[in-house]
C-alpha cells in the first residue's frame, strides 16, 4: 500500500506514516480572506484524515467555510497555511473530480458530450470513451436523452447528468458541494439512492458537503460536523448503517432519530452562532 | 408518452423530438388570426406601390424624384439583361466578404483572449475604447491615401468597421460566462487551448453572432460610401454614378438592391445560427 511516499497536492512533504490507509489528509489547514477592511479567517486550523474508500459527509452552518475547503481540495482555490495530502494509486487517473452545487453542466454540448468531458480532457480514446459515456446515460436513465442539451431537461436530469460527468472521469476522489440542494424533495431523494447505487459499486473515496442533517446520516460513513465562522471541526460522529442502504428504511429506524438528534445538538449552537453574527454585521 | 428510463417523479421540460414543434394546441387557436396577419403583411407593401403609381401618373407626385414602380421595375429589368446589375452586386458582396473575413477573424482571436486574461484585457482595452468611437467613414480618406483606389481599401475599411464590433462582442461574450464553467473546466484538467476550444468560444457564440449581424449591417454602410468615393463597379458605385447622370431609376433599383441583400443576409444569418447554435435555438424562439 502507498503510504508515506503518497503524492501532494500543495507539494508538500508526507512524513507521518499512518496505520490505516489514508486517502486524504488534511493538516493545519487555514483559510485567510483579505477583505478590502481586513481579515477575515475562513477555515481555522482543520484536520481531517479520510481512509480510502470512505465517503464523508461534512455538514456546518452556512458560512462555515465548508465549500473553501471543497474548493481548495479541488484545487479550484489555495490554502494559506496547511497542508493536503492525496495518496494516488493510479496515476493514469486524476486525483479528484467535482460535482458542483448550482447548475454546472456545459448548456452547449450534448448530455454525452458532458459525460465525457473529463475522459477528453484526459486524451482518453474515443471508443473506450464512449464506452464509459454509454454505460453512465445508462446508469442514470438518461439513454433518450444522450444526444439532447441540457436546456431540454429537467433541473434533476441535469444534476444526474453532474454526477455522470464526475463518475465517468473515474478521479480517486469524488468532491460533491451539495449537488442536491437545489431539488425539490422527492428528487433529492431519488438522487441520493441513484448515487448511493453508484458508488457502492465503486467505492470511491468521497466528500461531500451539506447543510442537511439527514442527508449526511443517510449517505455517510461518518459526518464531521464544523463550528460556525470560522470554520473548524467541531465533532466526527461515526454512521454505521448497514450498506447497501435505502433511503426511506433508514430512516425508520430508531438510531437514524438518535443520530439526527445528536448532530443536531452539536450543530444547534453553531448555527445560533452564525445567526447572531450574521444580526450584527 | 412512455418515458423508459426515466425515474418517476422526474419532469421532462421538452422531449428531444419535439422541439421544433413548439406548442401546437395553441397555434391551432391562433391560426385564423395568424392568416389574416400574414395576408396583411403581404398586401400592405403592395397597396402602397400601387398608391404610388396611380399618384404619379396623376402627376400628384413629381416622377423626376420618385419615379413610377413599372419604371424602375423595366429599368431593373434591362440592367439585369445587360448584366451590369450582377458585376456591381457581385463586385459589392466580393468586397464586403473580404473585408467580413479580413475583420473578423482577428476580432474573433483577440476577443477570445481578452475576455479569458484580464492582465491582456487591462492592457489592450484603454486602445480600444479610444478607437471604438471614431466613426468608421472619417477613417475613409486616410485609408484610401494608405492603400490607394484598388480592391484593398474597400475591404479594409470594411475590415475596421467589422473588427470592433467583433472583438467587443466576443470579448462581453467570454466575459458572460458564468465562473462555473470556467471552474469546471479546471476541476477536469482543461488545457488552456481546452479552455478556449470547449469553453469560451462556445460559451460566447451567442454573442459573437450578435457581434456578426452588426457587423454585417455596418459592412453595407462602409462599402456603400467607400463605392461612392472612389470605385468604378459596386452597388455604391452604381447609386453614386445615377446620381451624377441623374438616371434616377436605376438610383432605386440600388437602393432596392441594398435592401434585399441585408435582408438576405439577416435569413443566411439565422440559419446558420440555427445550426451552429442549436442548444440555443429554443431560447430564441420563446
Amino acid at each position: 500500500m502507498t503510504q508515506a511516499n503518497g503524492k501532494t497536492s500543495e507539494g508538500t512533504k508526507a512524513t507521518a506514516v499512518t496505520r490505516a490507509p489514508a486517502k486524504v489528509r488534511i493538516e493545519g489547514l487555514y483559510k485567510i480572506f483579505d477583505v478590502g477592511h481586513g481579515k477575515v479567517t475562513a477555515l481555522d486550523n482543520v484536520n481531517i484524515t479520510i481512509p480510502d474508500g470512505e465517503f464523508l459527509c461534512i455538514v456546518g452552518p452556512s458560512g462555515c467555510g465548508k465549500t473553501t475547503l471543497l474548493r481548495i481540495l479541488a484545487g479550484l482555490e489555495t490554502a494559506s497555511e496547511g497542508n493536503i495530502i492525496m495518496t494516488q494509486r493510479d496515476k493514469s487517473k486524476p486525483m479528484n473530480s467535482m460535482i458542483f452545487q448550482e447548475q454546472s453542466v456545459f448548456p452547449w454540448m450534448t448530455v454525452q458530450d458532458n459525460i465525457a468531458y473529463g475522459l477528453r480532457m484526459r486524451g482518453v480514446d474515443r471508443k473506450e470513451s464512449a464506452e464509459k459515456v454509454d454505460f453512465y446515460v445508462r446508469k442514470i436513465g438518461l439513454l433518450k436523452f444522450a444526444k439532447a442539451y441540457p436546456h431540454q431537461l429537467s433541473g434533476g436530469m441535469k444534476q444526474r447528468v453532474s454526477v455522470a460527468r464526475a463518475f465517468a472521469n473515474d478521479p480517486e476522489v469524488l468532491l460533491m458541494d451539495e449537488p442536491f440542494a437545489a431539488l425539490d424533495e422527492q428528487n433529492k431523494v431519488l438522487l441520493q439512492e441513484e448515487l448511493l447505487r453508484i458508488w457502492e459499486e465503486t467505492r470511491k473515496t468521497v466528500i461531500f458537503i451539506t447543510h442537511s442533517i439527514d442527508e449526511a446520516i443517510v449517505l455517510g460513513d461518518r459526518v464531521i460536523v464544523m463550528t460556525a465562522h470560522p470554520g473548524r471541526v467541531k465533532a466526527d460522529v461515526r454512521v454505521d448503517f448497514p450498506r447497501p442502504r435505502k433511503v426511506y428504511e433508514l430512516r425508520a429506524q430508531p438510531k437514524y432519530g438518535e443520530l439526527a438528534y445528536k448532530i443536531w445538538d452539536l450543530l444547534r449552537d453553531e448555527v445560533l452562532k452564525a445567526k447572531r453574527e450574521e444580526g450584527t454585521e | 408518452m412512455s418515458m423508459q428510463g426515466l425515474a418517476e417523479g422526474d419532469v421532462v421540460a421538452v422531449h428531444p423530438g419535439e422541439i421544433s414543434l413548439g406548442a401546437p394546441k395553441q397555434q391551432r387557436v391562433h391560426i385564423r388570426g395568424d392568416v389574416a396577419e400574414r395576408l396583411l403583411s403581404i398586401f400592405s407593401p403592395l397597396l402602397l406601390l400601387v398608391l404610388w403609381e396611380v399618384l404619379v401618373r396623376t402627376s400628384l407626385l413629381d416622377a423626376r424624384f420618385f419615379p413610377p414602380p413599372t419604371g424602375i421595375v423595366s429599368t431593373f429589368g434591362s440592367l439585369v439583361a445587360s448584366g451590369e446589375l450582377w458585376n456591381h452586386l457581385s463586385a459589392s458582396i466580393v468586397r464586403i466578404l473580404w473585408g467580413f473575413a479580413l475583420g473578423s477573424t482577428p476580432a474573433l482571436i483577440l476577443g477570445l483572449i481578452m475576455g479569458l486574461s484580464p492582465i491582456i484585457r487591462a492592457a489592450i482595452n484603454p486602445m480600444i475604447a479610444a478607437t471604438y468611437p471614431i466613426p468608421k467613414i472619417a477613417i475613409l480618406p486616410l485609408i484610401m491615401l494608405i492603400f490607394g483606389l484598388g480592391e484593398m481599401s474597400k475591404y479594409v475599411i470594411v475590415a475596421i468597421g467589422v473588427f470592433f464590433l467583433v472583438l467587443i462582442n466576443t470579448m462581453a461574450g467570454v466575459m458572460n460566462i458564468e465562473q462555473i464553467y470556467l471552474d469546471v473546466g479546471k476541476n477536469f484538467g482543461a488545457s488552456r487551448k481546452d479552455m478556449y476550444l470547449t469553453i469560451a468560444f462556445p460559451g460566447a457564440l451567442p454573442l459573437i453572432f450578435a457581434g456578426l449581424r452588426l457587423g454585417w449591417g455596418v459592412a453595407l454602410l462602409l462599402i456603400v460610401a467607400a463605392e461612392f468615393v472612389g470605385a468604378k463597379s459596386g452597388i455604391g458605385y452604381l447609386i453614386w454614378q445615377s446620381w451624377q447622370t441623374f438616371s434616377v431609376e436605376a438610383m432605386y433599383v440600388g437602393l432596392i438592391i441594398i435592401s434585399v441583400l441585408g435582408y438576405i443576409s439577416s435569413l443566411v444569418l439565422d440559419e446558420l445560427e440555427r445550426i451552429l447554435i442549436p442548444w440555443k435555438s429554443l431560447h430564441l424562439k420563446s
